[in-house]
Order: structure tokens, then sequence, then C-alpha cells
């Protein structure tokens, strides 16, 4: 099974030991991760940390990471991930991290694709959530656009900087529609 | 070393299980919650659940708690994914017939209120998928439970079988 991807305009891949600068820039960039919400990175040695879990988390089949690279540029501009496999309920959460330039719906949807399509044709899995701040002005108008079903939300998830952070929860299913349609098309 | 904490409430209380409460849990599980789980659940498995409920308590992941009324044991209440550090847990009620539905708040009530005094849990939630039968749902709504999200097909009943779950939660004001 391969689990590097590509897209027109991406690699979607496994990070490298060369990976850690251009991973520090992207999670440093306090745009990218400011409806996640957590703290952009202040030193490189965190990349290497995040790097190392990323790691650990895939050998451990909880999750599995790729690095965004631009074809053209060499750029890494994002990276998603799929979180907390649970493997008997068939379940997995999407997160995405990206830079702002990036961040709009045909992008959104070309770099989405190859990894629902791993998810659910190759891992099996029933049901991606993704969950998202109301307050992100681009991503749960963009998410619903894509074909994402809004489920609800999570109250009070955890406390960030003195806030109790609600999650909007967001869900895709195999059988869903939108993703039925997307795989005739070949995109979503 | 007891673990699991009494808590009185009106009409009854909330204690640890015990040996006697034997025949009625394996009453309350004879019914198929999830994939995987026998709807005949037997004396072994109940012997199981009464070690588990107090390494629950003693590593602060769970809690497993009877409810008692007039000397009967006429019900489970539950804590699981118990997060100290986010302050929140998931609430299971599992009600035997004799167990009224006042008898049910309740215990609901006084389990809240305690976890609240004593460990500052402030979020709690629990999941209702439809075989629960709406009473069920109507008691935790009763008890401050609002509705906040129907998670589609979040369990797997089977191979290629999924159901809904309802996620209720009752979100107390920050200390």
């Amino acid at each position: 099974m391969d689990w590097n991807k590509k897209t027109d305009q991406y690699f979607i891949r496994f990070a490298h030991e060369s990976d850690i600068t251009p991973m520090y820039e992207l999670l440093a960039d306090p745009e990218v991760v400011r409806y996640h919400p957590k703290n952009a990175m202040v030193v490189e040695a965190q990349a290497m940390d995040e790097a190392r879990r990323m790691v650990m988390q895939f050998e451990a089949k909880e999750a599995a990471f790729w690095l965004i690279e631009e074809k053209v540029s060499g750029d890494v501009i994002g990276r998603i991930a799929l979180k907390h496999f649970n493997w008997v309920q068939g379940t997995a959460e999407l997160q995405l991290d990206i830079k702002p330039s990036a961040r709009n719906r045909d992008n959104v949807a070309e770099i989405l694709f190859p990894v629902l399509c791993l998810a659910f044709e190759e891992l099996a899995l029933h049901r991606i959530e993704w969950l998202l701040l109301k307050e992100d002005p681009v991503m749960p108008e963009m998410v619903a656009d894509i074909g994402f079903h809004h489920d609800g939300q999570l109250p009070s998830f955890f406390e960030f900087e003195g806030q109790w952070i609600d999650y909007q929860i967001y869900s895709l299913l195999q059988n869903d529609q939108s993703w039925q349609s997307a795989l005739l098309a070949d995109k979503l | 070393m007891k673990f699991v904490p009494q808590v009185e409430f009106s009409g009854g209380q909330l204690r640890p299980l015990t040996e006697d409460d034997l025949p009625s849990i394996v009453e309350i599980f004879q019914k198929s919650a999830m994939a995987g789980q026998s709807v005949e659940a037997g004396q072994e498995q109940a012997k199981r659940l009464l070690s588990l409920s107090v390494q629950m308590a003693a590593t602060q992941r769970g809690l497993m708690w009877a409810i008692e009324v007039d000397g009967a044991m006429q019900g489970m209440l539950s804590l699981y994914d118990w997060q100290p550090t986010t302050l929140k847990t998931l609430i299971k009620l599992d009600a035997l017939p004799a167990l009224s539905e006042d008898n049910q708040i309740a215990a609901i009530e006084a389990a809240i209120a305690f976890l609240q005094q004593k460990y500052h849990l402030r979020n709690f939630s629990c999941q209702w998928v439809e075989s629960d039968g709406e009473a069920v749902k109507a008691t935790f709504e009763k008890a401050g439970f609002t509705q906040q999200a129907v998670l589609r097909d979040a369990r797997r009943t089977g191979q290629d079988s999924y159901i809904d779950v309802t996620l209720l939660s009752r979100i107390l004001e920050t200390e």
C-alpha cells in the first residue's frame, strides 16, 4: 500500500528528516494554526519533536500525517492528518494545517480527495470527522460545500488560553451521496 | 482502600457495586448496546465488571455506581472517558424497570453535584441511541442536558451496519 499520493499540483507525502525546517516554518505561522486552536511553534526543536510524534503515532496505527508539497516550487504549504483511528468503529478525524494563500476550495478539495480515497477505499473506514471552530471565517463553509455534513457541536471540548473551546463537528460517510459522486467524478 | 464513594440522594444512594449486585448487573446487561456485545451476559462477565469498576475508580478513568433505592439495587450510573485535565466525563445510566424517573433524575443530579464539588468536573455528556428509548433521553433532558449533536453512523453494530449517536451535554459554569 502506497501512503504517498500526488495530485495535479501537490505531492502529499510522509515527512523526511530534511523536512524539519519547512515543517517548523509552516507551524510557526500563527495564521496556519489560528483556528485549531494551538500556539504557533517558536523554536525549531518543536518541529523535530512533532516529527518524532508523527512517526510514533503512525507506527502505533493511531494516526497518519502527510506534508503537502507544491510540485512547482517544492515548498511545503501544509500538513494533513488522519488522527484517532478507531478501527472498530471505522472512524478517524481529519486535520489540515495549510498556509492561508492555499486555503481555497479548489486546493483543499484537491488535497482531500486522495486522502479520503485512502481512508474510505484502502483503509475501509466509514466515517471521517472534522472538528472546526465556528469563528473560522473560511473552513466551515468550505467543508460543507465540499460535502461534509454539520453534525452539531462538542461544547467545552478543552481549555485554551483561558477560554473553553466549542468545536463544530462535521462528518463525511463512505456512503454519503457527496462522496459517491466524488468517486464517480474522480474529484471532490 | 475505598475508591468508589457513597453519595446520598433524595430517595436513595449511589454506592460501590458489590457481589450481591451480580444478579441485577446481569439483568441490566441483557441487551446488546455495541458490536460484539453478547445479549447473554452472565455472572462471569458481571464479576469482571465488578473488579473493573474498582480499577476504573482507582486510576480515575471512570466510576461505576449502583443506584440503590429502599435497600434494593435498581440500576447503575457510570462514568466513562473521565478526563481530569479537561474537566469532563461521559455519563451512562442503566435503569432497571423498578427505578422511577424521579429517582433516575435525582441520582444524576447527585452524581453531578458530587463530581463538581470533589473533582471540579464541569462538562457532563451522555450518548443516546434510538434503541435506548425516548424515555432515557427525556430523563437526561429533565436533568438539564441538552442535545448538542447527532453523530451520524458513529457506532458500529455489525460488519456493515452503523447507528447514529445523539450527544447530549450539561455544562456547568466555571467556578
